[in-house]
């Protein structure tokens, strides 16, 4: 089943705000300029966008997250991995 | 040319309290801080000595999550009494990130109850396809993780050392402090410990017959240190820092001096791993006098490593006497709150300084009938009023490792 952007989006609000304690970040704003959201976090998202997914990412396609830096990229790069995995 | 170091601020978090008013009056009533054993679903179970020197009342901790997310319970101990020491001192923000400033602070293994979790995650036999362990999960454990999130939160970059060596951690670290400052590599140092609450040291001692059984129901009546009835060492959890400053820095800025710290020593028995040893015991005070160039009826006050076991007591009482004889007070400060492991180094130089500024000594707590074998030296068994002008602190780690710090009033 195909994920919705409107869903993505509302799933990833409600990770920034209880795990990374970031309040309705814009969609475009950059996360490390604005919010200090390093590459630890960046790794700690990875595992709840694999419960988003449903399943588990490679190392490969983990690493391609690294250069993800806004919500709108993180649902882009949801939504692919989505399709990869699919 | 050789300065002089000056504890210009200090903080302490331990079973008996949060901060020196808490502190002293713990020490001046008599309070001790020894509690039941939690579950802690794990070993609890398996161990036979069910006390714990407990922090059971509510800390706040008011860190920024950037800071938080590297920290296990460890580092939130190490952070906030660094925190209390910074504030305490004054120092200005351009000095703190001078590379002027430096760390020297450590813990007994990191954060035992982050690589619990980790171990958790591998032998659970959960099949679950999402990692538990997480990215973070090294930099919360590492045995350097209190002194690395002390820098990352103060944004320090001066020299760190992280001295690990069991129950002489944060005294080596208070006298490695002592000698970047005293060699002129570092104008000032933050020394200390920090350790959580864990049973898995408490397994350990156990094992070795080295805790206290004889007093599950009534905890607060051990550690007994130098006592007839004692039956060995309570495991304790805490925290300690000290500022220690170049002493001409700290006079031109108006610090407020605590004491001075004029000399340590530090060596090894060279054999038996966990065996007390009175040669290594009574080098390490010869050394220590020596470094600060004072002879031993100087000495006013000597705080005993004293945990309360069996042989440790009586080895370290021979020791004291073949060099005190019986001159010089003497306490056991871990029978207040049992042994906080890599922070009583610490914990025991700053309850000295409380006694040196009020002018009293608090007696060794539980210590109703002085072993035969340990009563040749000058215990205090009531709190008395005293003027300490040098204060001894010593301490003896598994590994043959024996520290020992001199403190003088200013």
């Amino acid at each position: 089943m195909k994920l919705e952007r409107e869903y993505i989006l509302k799933e990833l609000s409600r990770i920034f705000n209880e795990k990374f304690e970031i309040k309705n970040p814009g969609v475009d704003d950059d996360l490390r300029e604005e919010y200090e959201f390093d590459s630890i976090d960046a790794i700690e998202l990875l595992v709840e966008i694999e419960k988003i997914l449903g399943f588990p990412l490679s190392q490969e396609q983990k690493k391609m997250a690294m250069e993800v830096r806004t919500i709108e990229q993180i649902c882009d790069y949801i939504q692919r991995m989505e399709y990869v995995g699919v | 040319m050789e300065k002089k170091v000056v504890i210009t601020a200090c903080s302490a978090l331990t079973p008996i309290g949060h901060g020196k008013q808490q502190i002293l009056h713990s020490l001046k009533n008599g309070l001790s801080g020894v509690k039941p054993l939690c579950d802690d679903g794990l070993l609890s179970d398996y161990i036979h000595s069910k006390v714990f020197g407990t922090i059971d009342y509510p800390v706040e901790f008011d860190f920024k999550r950037s800071h938080r997310k590297t920290m296990g319970p460890v580092a939130f101990y190490a952070c906030q009494v660094v925190k209390e020491v910074l504030e305490q001192a004054g120092l200005d923000d351009d000095f703190i990130t001078s590379g002027r400033l430096g760390v020297a602070f450590g813990s007994t293994h990191g954060s035992p109850t982050i690589q619990r979790n980790i171990y958790k995650t591998f032998f659970s036999g959960s099949k679950d396809q999402f990692s538990t362990v997480s990215a973070v999960d090294y930099l919360k454990s590492m045995v350097h993780t209190t002194a690395v999130n002390i820098t990352k939160m103060f944004g320090i970059t001066g020299r760190v050392i992280s001295s690990s060596t069991a129950c002489t951690t944060s005294s080596q670290s208070i006298g490695f402090g002592y000698e970047m400052v005293k060699f002129g590599i570092q104008d000032a140092m933050i020394c200390g410990g920090a350790d959580e609450y864990d049973t898995t040291t408490v397994a350990v001692f156990d094992n070795l017959l080295a805790c206290s059984t004889a007093f599950n129901d009534t905890p607060n009546l051990t550690p007994r240190p130098f006592e007839a009835r004692r039956d060995g060492l309570v495991v304790g959890e805490g925290a300690g820092a000290v500022l220690l400053e170049e002493y001409n820095r700290a006079k031109k800025r108006g610090a407020d001096i605590l004491g001075e710290v004029i000399g340590f020593s530090c060596n090894n028995n060279g054999g038996d791993l966990i065996l007390p040893n009175a040669k290594g015991i009574k080098e390490t005070i010869r050394l220590g006098l020596e470094s600060a160039k004072i002879k031993a009826e100087d000495v006013d006050l000597i705080s005993a490593h004293a945990t309360g076991t069996k042989m440790g007591d009586v080895i370290e009482a021979q020791a004291i006497h073949s060099i005190f004889s019986d001159t010089v007070h003497v306490t056991g400060l871990k029978s207040y709150m049992g042994h906080t492991m890599g922070t009583c180094g610490v914990i025991e130089t700053i309850i000295a300084l409380y006694m040196m500024e009020k002018g009293f000594i608090a007696p060794t707590l539980n210590l109703e009938k002085i072993d035969k074998r340990c009563a040749m030296i000058k215990h205090v068994t009531d709190l008395v009023d005293s003027e300490i002008r040098i204060a001894l602190v010593q301490n003896f780690a598994f590994g043959g490792v024996n520290t020992c710090l001199i403190l003088k009033k200013v």
